[in-house]
């Protein structure tokens, strides 16, 4: 007998038909997947002719800038209201006197600057002075034409600081080496190695709020009260030109 | 008279040269960013060539220029002075100092001592604003100070010893 009943196969055109179909599923599965991102991409590269350009950056930086001037403005003009109330100094960015370093000692016995203005140009005993990076020392004494200023480094110099983080108190010493000595006041100061110590702002003698340093190393089991090891933010070593601040 | 005036003139102007080299010595010729002592350096040939009196006057008035352009309260005075004195002994009473190692070391052994003078002061007198400060400090400025002017020494002193004989040869 012969079989005539035809054998049921898997023709090769119905898989040919059927195969878009799969590559749209996967396709979209993919898509599903990656949430869009293939989208997203090929879209921003199409459109990059048509992003917004530097002038519309410009326009948003330009309106930050303004906002924060603003902000500044109105936080200096409460401060100054504040301090006005309290007493106490304030920094007046116009008496603030450029000169230049002519001669320097910043290592040996005695560690000092030699700057070219003196009395003549405004400039008196006990003026702080600063270069970048933060204040670098004291007016020591003064001359019609020059003046010598006391580096924060050198032994006898001594300023009031505080911490702006914990709000503490303390004196900056001067001991020879190029890393100060920070004493606090508090037996418990709640500083930390990297924290910013500034000129107090409640001090008489300096303007306040002036960048000295940053904590490097604390002791914290000296007596009668922990010492901190202060690296400065501006190296006297390498400033030609400096800032006289008057208080 | 003019012959002397004029050698009267070149010692001002050497006697001058010190302090101004003290504010404008370069950056470059220090030892961990420690300057020379100028003061010895001057002080020593002259002192040899002069005798005790020129040399402690010489060491006195040095001192107190010194002392006008330093911040600190502590004085070159007591040690330039001695030194001034006891150079000029040795050059008056002793052998002929000459030798670059014999300058070398007398500006060695001088610079310990104006090291050592000013620290002591620094340590014990009250005039002084401070006494805290860090013994690594110290160290470090009197071991550096006193390199760099004992290497600079038979080179400078040398010179300054033909110079000063060679005028007071010359205006004899």
């Amino acid at each position: 007998m012969v079989d005539t009943r035809r054998q049921a196969t898997v023709r090769w055109w119905s898989l040919r038909r059927l195969r878009p179909w799969l590559f749209l599923a996967i396709a979209l599965t993919c898509v599903r997947w990656s949430k869009g991102a293939g989208f997203l991409d090929s879209y921003a590269l199409i459109i990059r002719p048509f992003w917004p350009g530097s002038a519309q950056k410009d326009w948003i930086q330009n309106g930050f800038q303004l906002e924060r001037e603003i902000q500044l403005s109105l936080l200096e003009s409460d401060n100054r209201r504040l301090r006005e109330m309290l007493e106490l100094k304030r920094s007046k960015k116009n008496q603030r006197i450029s000169a230049a370093v002519i001669s320097r000692n910043t290592n040996g016995w005695w560690q000092q600057l030699e700057l070219n203005k003196g009395l003549i140009s405004g400039i008196n005993s006990g003026d702080a002075v600063i270069g970048p990076g933060g204040l670098i020392g004291i007016i020591h004494s003064v001359t019609p034409l020059t003046s010598r200023v006391r580096l924060l480094t050198a032994p006898g110099s001594r300023v009031g600081v505080w911490i702006d983080r914990t709000k503490r108190h303390g004196v900056l010493l001067g001991i020879g080496t190029n890393r100060p000595q920070m004493r606090f006041l508090n037996k418990d100061p709640q500083a930390n190695p990297g924290d910013i110590i500034s000129t107090s702002p409640a001090s008489t003698l300096f303007p306040p709020n002036l960048p000295v340093g940053v904590i490097q190393h604390i002791d914290k089991n000296a007596l009668p009260a922990p010492i901190a090891m202060v690296q400065l933010t501006a190296a006297p070593e390498a400033i030609d030109w400096v800032q006289v601040v008057k208080p | 008279m003019k012959s002397i005036l004029h050698r009267k003139k070149l010692y001002l102007l050497g006697l001058f040269s010190v302090p101004i080299l003290f504010l404008s010595s370069p950056s470059w010729l220090t030892i961990g960013g420690v300057k020379p002592s100028w003061a010895i350096l001057w002080l020593l040939p002259w002192a040899l060539e002069e005798g005790s009196f020129s040399g402690a006057m010489a060491g006195f008035v040095l001192g107190l220029f010194l002392d006008s352009i330093c911040l600190g309260s502590s004085s070159h005075i007591p040690v330039l002075f001695f030194l001034g004195f006891w150079w000029g002994r040795l050059g008056s009473k002793g052998p002929l100092i000459e030798r670059s190692l014999s300058l070398g070391l007398l500006a060695f052994v001088g610079t310990l001592f104006l090291g050592f003078s000013l620290w002591f002061q620094m340590l014990f007198l009250p005039v002084f604003e401070s006494n805290y400060f860090s013994k690594d400090w110290v160290f470090n400025v009197l071991i550096s100070q006193t390199l760099i002017t004992g290497l600079l020494s038979p080179i400078v002193c040398t010179l300054l010893l033909l110079f000063l004989r060679y005028n007071r040869t010359k205006y004899k």
